[in-house]
């Protein structure tokens, strides 16, 4: 109902019902803050309860939902909006709510999203001591590697592989199945 | 809105106090990260007029260990032991989201003594939690004995954690199908013995901290969270319940077993930090009563654990979903999306000390005089792992 | 200012008369409960050395480590898992998976060392600890299920059905069957060493899992040319060391592998696998087209020889096809691999019977290498009175009948009598029983004995097979009707020798039975044919209990002369062929193309 009334306005796309009281759709980046505004001020959606960046890496975007909540319905909203990955950024909503600007802090920091405006947004809420990599939250940071590299493992630790193990000691001789390389495509080819 | 009064800052420049230390009126302050009136590792940057605040700068980044991070390179059973590291006092309800979550995009019923164990699981949590809140909030104005007492009995709670789930402080019970294990033997009665202790130990907090004229006076008309202030600053749990606002998960959005038991919202008016403790100590009585509840309704015996896909192997197909649940300090929440592989492409926990930690925090602290500071972080009750995450 | 604001907090006091809360450590100390998690303890004998638990641990706090004491086996890696306790989070994940439920947490959470060298790492079971014995602590709770114990049922015509027909009898998991049953491996890989061709089954189950039948194909094709026979009729060792069937159903890996296979088209093969053969000049010739003849050319043209199979028989298959009833292998599975195997570039030169049509000696001067895996034939006798008689047939006769002429009754009348208890037996009763007989099946000792397999069993008993164990024939006599025969038989009773070992039957006098039949089908055995071996040749070949000696290269006594398969191999299975062949190509190679190599005589 709601949905259909707010179609006549906005460009709403990709509407899911989750559940019963969770509801996911997505609106073009220009038409967020209207779209937040007209829910909050407009259908009880008065409260926000959190922004969260995704790295959709092979879509080349990020993807921002912000969840609202209506207290009289109680009826969540997930909204989604796409913002491009390479020129990451957004429009800043600190002036609806005060907590947007502490989640706009963490997007810049952990996903590198500028929101023009943003009070405090260079300020680093985790990251402060001596991080000199990229946001940390996109998907092409690897942990692993990061840590490999910047930490040491413990010394005099191995770890066997069973099947490598048998094979050393039970039929060292018989010929080697190299599924690895199949799985590169080589291999008989 | 309550807008502080900042006649005493000389220039406001983009929403900011400009203060010149060098003026010799201002004098900074670190408080914490390691301070016994804060409420786990964070730290307040506070710039003192005289021993008034007039700004204070939430710093956290102390525990931070990138959980969400971390989950997005494991496999969705292997999450699950990390979950309850994010709020530390209160793991069940990491693991409790985590696991509604996932059984969610993945249909997985969980079944009926689940449920139960789940909710009765949850509750002792709230009351563990709760009494580790009035104990603190006794010892930061300086009540140490009452502290004690709390944390004592919570102890007692830590023993009935231990034999229901094999663990005192992370239980590692909710995992996803259900939980792990059934209730031990003779476990009801232990359960209320620990119960009647702590109602006896509550009545004489009441007593003592409740009834007392220097607890009063010091937090009476601290830290007032106006009814505007709830929408703008979403401020969810006691915080808004202090204020006379009937919002709680677990009546709006029942989950698990919450709406075959009989209880109501618990709400105080003066929406200062005296409101806040009464609503917690009424709260911490309500879960003693919640407890009690689900052990006598809860069937005896039953599955405690659906079949889940071969865990070594388990993939959700893409989806998205939000699980809540009612922590002590409010709306607490997983946000999980899937892309259909085996591990979760991301999760995100909601707690409301992001919101409450810092802006709203920041907001109270001004005004206040610096010997109170203490008081009123741990009135607001934060919990610094679910900030940084 | 209330009075009562004052006063109050006076209360205080009171609590100061009470007896204090804490424990006086050490005179008094607090065990973990019964369900605490605390220290792990291992038993070193159930424990199979999976590594499911190394796998599960999201802290990599577990090492496998080879351990002083515990062998590596077919059904053990010979590793254990070696804890971390400086990563260790006490999650119990590792206890909830461990496949054996040997891995526990004890209730013990206190550990003390003065010993500054004294490693935080151990081997729980192993480096013995003071609370190995502790009873008390978390172990996986009955109806916590993290791994699926329970098989995908196999769908199969029922059995007032199947015996009408030779249609196949089992018809494949469907697609969601497939991925619920890829899905319950735990990727240990203890199966590889079981499985005689070393199969990579992990991999391809994986491959399911990811919907990649392709690359299924490919991994199957690495270590098994005859996937679509060995998806049917495999006698899945790899199933008996599943270490899901520890406390579960092992994974039906063959059904799995049918399951790959059968999502290729006969004609797709050669695009899904996207093999190129070189060519390096050498020519091969192999003797007899069974799985290890087969094997052997498929693998041999991967090295880039040119291979002849020679066989006696029109088609190929050997036993596959003229031992295996149709109902289990059908035969168009079969021609779908060997078409491929003509792909590949492997010349079949069929009625063509070697010591008949072509000598050894023609083969062994044209050709660079011979491999020969011919296969047990000869049946064994019963070794009693009157087997002569016209009405007690061979086994493999009838099964070769009923391949030739399925539609006509091969002979055997309407009530037959089988004797034996292997897989060959379970055939005879079920093909006598689809030709509409009545089939009583007679063995020595008892169904659990058997060597047949558990499902041909099951299936020979679904089917209306009549069994009588602890059976012995004493006689065969004829009967008054020339077209019947009467079997004469005792009763045996289990008796152990007196120095131990596997009882015996010993047959008791005065229980002696007579009943009468059409035919007497005798299914106890069979053994090597090898009379085109003349000459020099005979007197040089090597044998031992009727089956040749070889290397560990699968090369005779003469240098040229490879084997495999049933005369080479105890096993006498199909797979056990089929490595034969995939070892002995490995051997033609290093004989004809490295002339260093030690390992194989010149």
């Amino acid at each position: 109902m709601m949905l259909e009334k707010l179609k006549q306005t906005f460009t709403v796309t990709e509407v899911k019902e989750q559940k019963k009281n969770l509801t996911f759709f997505t609106v073009p980046k220009e038409q967020m803050e209207m779209m937040l505004i007209t829910l909050r001020d407009h259908h009880d959606y008065k409260h926000l309860s959190f922004i969260v960046g995704i790295d959709m890496i092979e879509d080349g975007v990020f993807k921002l939902t912000y969840m609202l909540y209506n207290y009289e319905t109680n009826h969540s909203f997930g909204i989604h909006c796409n913002i491009d990955r390479e020129k990451a950024e957004m429009d800043s909503f600190h002036h609806l709510w005060e907590q947007v600007g502490t989640y706009q802090r963490e997007l810049r920091e952990m996903l590198g999203i500028n929101f023009e405006g943003s009070p405090r947004l260079e300020e680093n809420l985790s990251l402060d001591e001596g991080w000199d990599g990229p946001p940390p939250m996109r998907r092409d940071f690897d942990t692993k590697e990061y840590s490999n590299n910047t930490y040491f493992q413990r010394e005099g630790r191995v770890n066997y592989d069973p099947r490598e193990y048998m094979r050393e000691q039970l039929y060292p001789t018989f010929p080697k199945t190299e599924s690895d390389k199949l799985l590169n495509g080589g291999g008989k080819k | 809105m309550f807008t502080p009064d900042r006649s005493k800052y000389p220039k406001h420049v983009n929403g900011r106090p400009e203060i010149d230390l060098s003026s010799g009126k201002y004098t900074k302050v670190w408080h914490g990260p390691q301070h016994p009136g804060i409420t786990g590792n964070m730290a307040l940057e506070i710039t003192l007029c005289g021993d008034e605040v007039v700004e204070s700068i939430t710093h956290v980044g102390y525990l931070h260990r990138g959980f969400e991070k971390l989950m997005e390179r494991r496999t969705f059973i292997q999450c699950f032991p990390i979950v309850c590291r994010i709020a530390v006092p209160e793991p069940a309800f990491n693991e409790y989201c985590f696991s509604a979550a996932l059984e969610e995009l993945s249909d997985i019923e969980i079944p009926e003594q689940a449920q139960w164990l789940r909710t009765f699981n949850l509750e002792l949590m709230r009351l563990s939690s709760f009494l580790m809140w009035i104990g603190g909030m006794a010892g930061a104005l300086g009540q140490g004995t009452i502290g004690q007492w709390c944390v004592t009995h919570r102890d007692y709670v830590a023993d009935l954690f231990e034999e229901m789930t094999g663990g005192r402080i992370y239980h590692m019970y909710m995992l996803p199908g259900g939980v792990r294990a059934p209730l031990p033997p003779g476990f009801k009665e232990r359960a209320f013995k620990v119960f009647d202790g702590i109602e006896k130990m509550l009545d004489a907090v009441d007593k003592v901290l409740y009834n007392n004229y220097v607890f009063k006076q010091r937090t009476q008309g601290l830290g007032i969270i106006t009814r505007d202030m709830i929408e703008r600053y979403g401020v969810v749990g006691p915080n808004a319940r202090a204020c006379g606002v009937k919002r709680d998960v677990r009546l709006d959005e029942p989950y698990v077993k919450y709406d075959e038991l009989d209880f109501d919202y618990v709400t105080a008016n003066a929406s200062d930090a005296y409101a806040r403790a009464v609503c917690r100590f009424e709260e911490t009585l309500q879960s003693i009563d919640l407890c009690r509840q689900v052990l006598n309704k809860m069937p005896k015996d039953g599955p405690f654990h659906t079949k889940t896909p071969n865990v070594m192997n388990w993939k959700v197909a893409p989806g998205e979903t939000y699980a809540k649940a009612e922590c002590t300090r409010g709306e607490y929440g997983f946000y999980m999306v899937t892309d259909g592989s085996d591990k979760p492409r991301r999760v995100h926990a909601r707690g409301p000390s992001m919101t409450h930690a810092i802006c709203l925090m920041e907001q109270l602290a001004i005004n206040t005089n610096v010997s109170d500071i203490a008081g009123l972080m741990v009135s607001i009750h934060t919990y610094p792992p679910e900030v940084e995450r | 200012m209330k009075l009562k604001d004052v006063i109050s907090p006076f209360y205080v006091w009171k609590r100061a008369f009470e007896k204090p809360y804490t424990n006086t450590n050490p005179l008094e100390t607090r065990d973990g409960s019964a369900n605490y998690r605390g220290f792990h303890a291992n038993d070193i004998e159930m424990c199979i050395g999976c590594g499911t638990c190394e796998a599960v641990c999201q802290n990599a706090a577990i090492d496998m480590v080879p351990v002083e004491g515990v062998d590596t086996t077919m059904s053990d890696s010979g590793l254990r898992p070696k804890i971390d306790y400086g990563r260790c989070c006490w999650c119990a994940l590792c206890v909830d998976v461990c496949t054996t439920a040997s891995l526990r947490l004890t209730n013990e959470y206190t550990w003390f060392s003065s010993d500054k060298d004294e490693d935080f790492r151990f081997i729980p079971g192993i480096d013995k600890k003071s609370w190995d014995d502790n009873e008390l602590g978390y172990r996986r709770h009955e109806g916590l299920e993290l791994l699926d114990y329970k098989r995908q049922a196999m769908d199969h015509i029922p059995f007032e059905d199947s015996t009408k027909s030779f249609i196949e009898m089992f018809h494949g998991y469907s697609a969601k069957q497939a991925k619920l049953e890829a899905e319950r491996c735990v990727d240990c890989g203890l199966c590889i060493a079981k499985c005689p061709a070393h199969m990579d089954i992990p991999e391809y189950i994986k491959a399911i899992r990811d919907g990649d039948f392709e690359l299924g194909a490919k991994i199957l094709y690495a270590t098994n040319p005859m996937p679509a026979t060995c998806g049917r009729i495999c006698t899945h060792l790899c199933e008996t060391v599943c270490s899901i069937g520890v406390q579960g159903d092992p994974v039906a890996i063959r059904w799995l592998k049918r399951y790959i296979i059968d999502q290729i088209e006969p004609g797709d093969l050669k695009d899904a696998l996207g093999e190129i053969f070189p060519d390096n000049g050498k020519k091969v010739a192999i003797i007899g087209a069974g799985p290890g003849g087969l094997s052997a050319a498929y693998y041999l043209r991967q090295l880039g020889y040119s291979t002849t199979i020679y066989e006696g028989r029109e088609a190929a298959g050997g036993m596959i096809r003229y031992g295996v009833p149709e109902y289990r292998m059908p035969y168009d599975q079969i021609d779908k691999e060997t078409n491929y195997l003509k792909e590949c570039g492997v010349e079949f030169k069929f009625n063509t019977y070697v010591g008949r049509d072509i000598q050894l000696e023609n083969l062994m001067d044209d050709y660079d290498a011979v491999y020969f895996s011919v296969g047990l034939t000869i049946p064994y006798g019963l070794g009693i009175e009157g087997e002569e008689h016209p009405r007690v047939l061979s086994g493999l006769q009838v099964l070769d009948d009923a391949t030739e002429r399925v539609e006509e009754n091969p002979n055997i009348g309407k009530s037959v009598a089988v004797i034996g208890g292997g897989n060959v037996a379970m055939d005879c009763c079920r093909v006598s029983k689809r030709y509409d007989a009545d089939v009583h099946l007679y063995y020595r000792r008892r169904i659990s004995e058997m060597p047949a397999d558990s499902d041909e069993i099951h299936e020979s008993q679904g089917e209306g097979v009549v069994f009588h164990t602890q059976a012995i024939p004493v006689r065969v006599e004829p009967a008054d009707n020339p077209n019947q025969v009467k079997l004469v038989w005792g009763e045996a009773e289990m008796v152990t020798p007196k120095d131990g070992g596997r009882p015996r039957p010993v047959l008791q006098e005065d229980k002696i039975h007579t009943d009468t039949f059409d035919c007497i089908i005798k299914a106890i055995g069979q053994e090597g044919n090898y009379e085109f071996f003349t000459g020099e040749y005979k007197e040089k070949l090597e044998t031992k209990w009727g089956k040749i000696i070889h290397n560990e290269y699968m090369q005779t006594s003469i240098p040229k002369l490879f084997v495999g398969g049933d005369i080479a191999n105890p096993q006498a299975d199909a797979i056990s062929a089929i490595a034969d062949g995939h070892l002995a190509a490995k051997g033609i190679d290093l004989f004809l193309l490295h002339p260093d190599d030690k390992q194989m005589k010149k």
